[in-house]
């Protein structure tokens, strides 16, 4: 691969990298008209079964049931859901909160990952760039790649009517 | 009954410390009685575990309340079958658990090893040796299952009611035969450190272990899905709790570690990688271990939390370092010539799905811990939960779908564009046309459209594989097609077995999405005699019957489902309530079609004998545990004895140069 393709192939993984931070991160993003499950999506049940308030069932929880009744009230009220978590991250902290925002600190959790990959590409393009300049004499591998042969060609007809043969 | 639990977990530590020197001098200075010597005390340490969970179960199914661990875990009350489970319901008893796992693992390992891999086997034994060391000296002085009451009470506390299910009966056990397994390929990996031995000697050996480690880490979490499908009453089956987590992440690892190792059997690269790869799988089962017990991170898990989390902390710490130490000191050995043609190759395709693996993996792990960063730099408690790992984790499995697809159909070494399309039309018009068909029908979701049409483009490149090979048999043997077909599974059982799994993968992945997206949910207070709808459905309340036992009282609604005008079935969703721990719990009634789940909960009761339901209706979910179930077939199907392999193992340990195997070993096995 010549270095161009290589530049290419390394600013369409960062590129990629980039987008699919920005798709991540995006889903924080509010809806324009919420519904109270998207809303209770976004927050944490603080009765410590680990669950969104959302999908908290414990039909007697002291946060989740009484939660999800003041989010359809404040929906009623015409309250957005940026709104309506920030009342509950004002309110509770931001431990309150599913996912982590994406300022300060926590917009790490968000990029790390994808970072994380990035550093994966560049590491393949760059050991299989390594690879390429050492080419393995002793490889057991027969010579050419069968990739481009015709489906039945003679080698491999007879190679595969040996290996039926073997094997039963 | 204590006394002697006692004795032998302190007798079996005793010959875990023995069989560690025996092994390693034995193997030093060549003499092979003490290395039998060592093997013999390895299959004595088994026993003697084994008497101490022997004695366990004999308290807990005695009710022998003069043990704590009983007191604590059991009631008189508590069903048989559930005494039986209450071995691993608690800390102590699932750290026993454990450790008989890995005794018994270890004695098989040690038996199948006895006359090979002499090079080796013996440090193997010790690295395992000292594994259990670390779990016999938790048990013997730390957190002890034959302590005994000061006072003995009359009655147990009893189970956590969350596992008087008869999932946690076979979850836990899946899922711990998964982890501990993982210990035996990481005990040659470490060994094939100590000695320098670097070939794939140890990757063959233990290459068994792995998928069996691999299989039950898949059923282990598939049956945890499914406990909590039943059990939490959320209508969902995960929820990215850090217990969770923790079981997924090894299972990525052991995933990718199943792909590299292909690399390196068919073309001798990525010795590093793949050791890296089995120690960080291990690691990760510690790292599990830890979270579950330290109570670092809230976790659903929090009835296993204790003061555990230093020591496994500790352990982990040590395994870590000693084994990058090693794979530091083995670097220049490790350093192997390798070739790499072309990025259209099938080597490029794994280290890709490798990196996607990993990646999710890395992922994982960092929303799991990153609370904990959190709190440490900015002294800020965050949750990190389901929007984020759905989002972050959602488009890495977008790509390692594609990969899977593109994997298995393009050549080692290189592949030309021509090939490329020649291989690749047919799948890619079926993934076109079921995302052309999903926009039809009405989809609009850009992730459901991407991931359907990738599911029919990698179910169509597994048709052509499957199409391929039937065809070839039947031109050069003139068999019929069916008898091609069993023929192809049952001469390349590894490479066929493979796919198979990859088609369960696809078509579980099929029902996450489909469960994940479309989920709707009625939530309805009904007096009997009042209907209520979701979907297609109509749901009638037909009345309350209730029943008590010595253990709890159960409260059952009736409901009539009917389906345009129809009566379909009668659900019973119910309201437990467990006497000993006073603690409610709940019984979803569950009706599973392959189109969608009619999932009910009976959420409350009233004086005025209103009863409220919350019903979900999750589209596909059926096709989650189908593909589970294709998993396990996949997986028996490549562990099934291969006599080539066989041969070829055989061949390995004794030295010989590394021979291919069973055809071409493609795929996830």
């Amino acid at each position: 691969m010549s270095v161009r393709a290589r530049r290419t192939l390394v600013l369409a993984a960062a590129f990629l990298a980039l987008v699919l931070a920005a798709a991540g991160a995006g889903g924080l993003r509010a809806a324009t008209r919420p519904n109270a499950e998207q809303v209770a999506q976004g927050l944490t049940c603080q009765c410590g079964c680990g669950l969104t308030v959302a999908n908290c069932n414990m039909p007697t929880c002291s946060f989740s049931v009484p939660t999800r009744t003041h989010i359809q009230e404040l929906i009623d009220q015409g309250k957005s859901q940026v709104e309506i978590i920030g009342f509950y991250r004002r309110k509770f902290g931001e431990k309150v909160l599913s996912s982590p925002t994406t300022e300060g600190f926590n917009l790490f959790a968000w990029i790390t990952p994808f970072g994380a990959l990035l550093i994966g590409v560049g590491l393949i393009i760059f050991t299989a760039h390594r690879w390429r300049r050492v080419p393995n004499s002793s490889s057991p591998e027969p010579a050419p790649p069968p990739s481009d042969a015709p489906a039945f060609d003679p080698e491999l007809r007879r190679k595969l009517a040996e290996d039926l043969r073997k094997g039963g | 009954m204590p006394d002697l639990g006692r004795l032998a977990l302190a007798i079996a530590l005793l010959l875990a410390i023995y069989s560690i020197g025996s092994n390693v001098y034995g193997a030093r200075r060549s003499h092979p009685e003490f290395i039998a010597s060592a093997r013999h005390a390895l299959w004595a340490m088994c026993a003697m575990v084994t008497i101490a969970v022997v004695a366990l179960w004999t308290g807990l199914l005695t009710s022998d309340f003069s043990l704590e661990y009983v007191a604590s875990y059991s009631s008189t009350t508590l069903p048989t079958a559930y005494k039986f489970t209450a071995l691993w319901g608690g800390q102590q008893g699932s750290l026993l658990f454990w450790t008989w796992l890995l005794s018994i693992f270890t004695s098989i390992a040690a038996f199948l090893n006895r006359r090979r891999n002499q090079e080796i086997a013996p440090y193997a034994m010790a690295v395992l040796a000292g594994v259990a060391i670390f779990f016999l000296g938790m048990l013997n002085f730390v957190t002890r299952p034959f302590d005994l009451m000061a006072v003995i009470p009359a009655q147990g506390t009893d189970l956590n009611p969350l596992l008087q299910n008869y999932w946690m009966a076979i979850h836990p056990p899946s899922l711990y035969t998964g982890y501990v397994s993982a210990t035996v390929p990481f005990a040659f990996g470490a060994a094939a450190l100590l000695t320098g031995k670097l070939d794939d000697t140890w990757i063959r050996t233990t290459r068994r272990w792995a998928i069996f480690s691999w299989f039950f880490l898949t059923l282990g979490n598939l049956f945890g899905a499914r406990w909590a499908y039943e059990v939490l009453g959320w209508g969902g089956y995960w929820a990215w709790d850090p217990v969770e987590n923790a079981a997924f992440m090894p299972w990525l690892v052991m995933t990718a570690y199943l792909h590299s190792v292909m690399i390196q059997e068919r073309k001798d690269m990525l010795k590093v990688w793949n050791l890296a790869l089995i120690g960080l799988a291990f690691s990760l089962t510690i790292f599990g271990t830890f979270i579950t017990r330290s109570g670092v991170i809230s976790s659903v898990h929090s009835f296993t939390q204790s003061g555990l989390g230093p020591y496994f902390l500790g352990f982990l710490i040590v395994v870590v370092s000693g084994y990058t130490g090693l794979l530091i000191f083995r670097a220049k050995a490790l350093h192997s010539p390798a070739e790499f043609e072309s990025y259209l190759s099938r080597e490029a395709a794994f280290l890709f799905n490798n990196l996607m693996l990993i990646g999710i993996a890395f992922a994982v792990f960092w929303g799991t811990i990153f609370p904990v960063l959190s709190e440490a730099v900015r002294g800020v408690k965050i949750t990190v939960g389901p929007p984020f790992f759905n989002r972050v984790a959602g488009p890495l499995a977008l790509g390692l779908i594609f990969l899977m697809g593109v994997g298995p159909l393009i050549a080692w070494r290189r592949t030309t564009a021509s090939n490329l399309v020649k291989s690749f039309a047919a799948p890619a018009i079926a993934g076109v046309a079921t995302g052309v068909i999903a926009l039809a029908a009405g989809l609009r979701a850009w992730y459901v459209l991407t991931a359907f049409s990738l599911a029919a483009f990698v179910l169509g490149t597994i048709v052509v594989e499957f199409r391929r090979g039937v065809g070839a048999r039947r031109h050069m043997l003139a068999e019929t097609a069916p008898k091609a077909l069993i023929n192809l599974v049952a001469k390349n059982n590894r490479r066929y077995g493979g796919y198979i799994i990859h088609i369960g993968v696809i078509v579980a992945f099929v029902g996450i999405v489909g469960s994940s997206f479309f989920k709707t949910e009625v939530k309805k207070s009904v007096r009997e005699g009042q209907s209520f709808s979701i979907g297609a459905y109509q749901l009638r309340y037909l009345g309350l019957s209730a029943f008590e036992n010595a253990h709890m009282e159960t409260a059952t609604a009736r409901l009539e489902v009917s389906r345009g005008g129809r009566v379909v079935t009668e659900m019973a969703p119910a309201k437990l309530f467990y006497k000993r721990e006073q603690q409610p719990a709940t019984k979803v009634a569950i009706r599973s079609t392959p189109f969608a789940d009619l999932y009910i909960v009976l959420a409350g009761l009233d004086q005025n004998g209103q009863a409220t339901f919350e019903v979900f209706l999750t589209p596909l979910v059926f096709w989650l545990w189908a593909g589970g179930l294709l998993m396990a077939i996949g997986t028996v199907v490549v562990m099934w004895p291969n006599v080539r392999e066989r041969a070829a193992i055989a061949v390995a340990v004794r030295g010989a140069a590394p021979v291919s195997i069973a055809g071409d070993p493609a795929p996830g096995q």
